[in-house]
């Protein structure tokens, strides 16, 4: 077979509809009861191996349709990709035929280490010259656009003398990547930081934008008047963000979104239920475009 | 005061120093200060790496940790992770090290099974993940010369593993996952060796215990030693059964030919 055979788009394509971010302690469930999910989306790094997890997501793959989303491919380590974790993932790429491959405008690698977290990149014109060449050998090696993410940050450099919204608008510009808007995380470093999160999203190219994702998120307090938001990806989607999501879906129209929940995992259902509330948003904005185009 | 703007490069070593040794020198004139210091905003980053590490740590030792107790594997953890950062982002690969690290670590070297236990989770934990491959088709052992046979060199399945071990870290092993008690207060956990076979059956991993005989000629064949060199060496027990069952079993997925028969090429 020619692995880089253009897939079925039919088959293949993530819907403009709400999925949910799939997790090990659901892959039984979802291979027996078949859920009526629009589409999952798995994290990378879970599936470079072989054995169960990754027969696993062939058995779901035949039956829905499936995102790559990815922490570890650092785009914006100072010193380049790891070839040998980019060749790894093009053969899940290969594999899998995923609608959508992903990652993160952040880095994890230094001194040849991953870090195991999503760190935050100073918004300079240097690190985006950096994003944007990993972003582009990303694309380059795995023949295929990929969406690159906002991050929650909990800092921000002094060096930075470029808006994150204006970055990221930027990466796409110069890469012809599309944007992955996690609006939770838009709502978490806008509280953070003092930004405003409608003016974040304004900023974004609507054209770019090709997937949102939700999730939940933790307020800690720091001591009786400071408090940090934190995306723990541990709750329900909060109902600020779901304010900032119809928002979004207002200024970009239906786009795929996904549901995640990484922490205290809930009961298949609670995500499903989740991603029903989405799905309703997305129908309100379709009904929304279509009376804007009839007047 | 006003200090020089880092080079990316420099920013992102200075804040991996910042999580993995708590020196924030190279780090903290870089942050905005503002309602938080650099090292509350550094914390939260901290917490992150440390944890994250500690649970790819006690996912791929489970039993390890039910022995130690969950307060004192995180404290364990914390010290390893010091020492022993990832090399990959694939967390399934964090860890090679830390049977070393238990072996060596002072406050439980009473335990003395410990790292043993340790050595068998991680061999448990390169079965359960390592990439998929066809089993040879023993039809193309067959169609070979007897001659050509004797100089067959196997390659073993990616997840077969052989393990010599000084205590019964199988049974140990077993019993703490399966959370036995009375298995486990039944076991002597003097030193003594035991030879393990650990792959990945379509089933999940299994361990056997082997003869300390079979295990050697197991071992030679997976490291590439001719068959009839292999088969030489294997007087006291029916190596042909057992290299049929190795077959059957899809523990070997091709070969080549050795120049000689009975030596290493």
């Amino acid at each position: 077979m020619d692995s880089h055979a253009p897939p079925l788009r039919t088959r293949d394509s993530i819907p403009a509809k709400a999925g949910v971010g799939l997790r090990f302690r659901h892959h039984q469930e979802v291979l027996e009861a078949r859920p009526a999910a629009a589409w999952f989306e798995v994290h990378t790094e879970n599936y470079l191996g072989g054995g169960s997890a990754p027969a696993c997501l062939d058995a779901i793959r035949r039956d829905y349709p499936v995102s790559l989303h990815g922490t570890g491919l650092s785009l914006g380590s100072a010193e380049g990709l790891d070839p040998a974790h980019l060749a790894r993932v093009r053969e899940l790429v290969e594999r899998a035929q995923p609608g959508l491959v992903s990652e993160h405008l952040s880095f994890s690698v230094a001194a040849g280490n991953y870090l195991a977290d999503l760190l935050p990149l100073p918004m300079t014109e240097e690190a985006l010259a950096s994003v944007c060449r990993n972003v582009t050998q990303v694309q380059d090696h795995l023949k295929r656009r990929m969406l690159v993410e906002n991050p929650s940050t909990y800092l921000q450099f002094r060096h930075s003398t470029i808006p994150e919204w204006e970055f990221l608008a930027e990466v796409a510009r110069h890469t012809g990547c599309g944007i992955l808007c996690d609006v939770n995380n838009i709502y978490v470093s806008a509280c953070n930081h003092g930004w405003r999160a409608s003016a974040y999203l304004a900023a974004l190219p609507p054209e770019a934008v090709g997937e949102i994702h939700l999730a939940g998120h933790s307020v800690r307090r720091i001591d009786e008047t400071r408090t940090l938001r934190i995306d723990d990806h541990g709750s329900h989607v909060a109902a600020e963000v779901w304010a900032l999501y119809a928002e979004a879906l207002a200024r970009f129209g239906p786009v795929p979104t996904l549901i995640e929940w990484d922490t205290d995992v809930p009961p298949l259902v609670v995500l499903l239920e989740e991603a029903g509330h989405a799905a309703a948003l997305i129908e309100e904005a379709e009904s929304g475009s279509r009376r804007a185009l009839a007047a | 005061m006003e200090v020089a703007a880092p080079s990316l490069l420099e920013l992102q070593r200075a804040l991996r120093a910042s999580l993995l040794t708590h020196d924030d020198r190279g780090i903290s004139a870089h942050v905005v200060d503002a309602g938080m210091t650099p090292a509350e905003r550094l914390d939260v980053y901290r917490n992150t790496f440390a944890s994250v590490l500690t649970t790819a740590l006690r996912l791929s030792y489970p039993a390890a940790h039910r022995l130690v107790g969950a307060e004192f594997f995180e404290g364990a953890a914390r010290v390893f992770i010091e020492t022993s950062l990832p090399r990959s982002a694939c967390l399934d690969d964090y860890g090679d090290e830390f049977p070393g690290f238990l072996a060596g670590f002072e406050p439980v070297s009473s335990l003395a099974y410990l790292a043993d236990v340790a050595r068998l989770e991680w061999a448990v934990c390169r079965a359960l993940h390592a990439p998929d491959a066809e089993p040879l088709d023993a039809q193309r052992l067959v169609a070979l010369a007897e001659a050509e046979r004797a100089r067959v060199s196997f390659a073993p399945h990616p997840s077969v593993n052989l393990l010599r071990v000084d205590h019964p870290a199988d049974l140990i092993w077993r019993a703490v996952l399966e959370e036995d008690d009375s298995a486990l207060s039944a076991i002597d956990p003097c030193a003594r060796p035991v030879w393990l076979l650990i792959e990945r059956l379509p089933t999940g991993v299994e361990v056997r215990r082997m003869t300390q005989s079979a295990w050697r000629f197991t071992s030679a064949l997976c490291a590439g030693r001719p068959l009839a060199a292999a088969l030489d060496e294997a007087r006291d027990f029916d190596a042909p059964v057992l290299l049929a069952d190795h077959l059957a079993a899809g523990r070997f997925i091709d070969f080549s030919l050795n120049k000689r028969a009975l030596n290493f090429p």
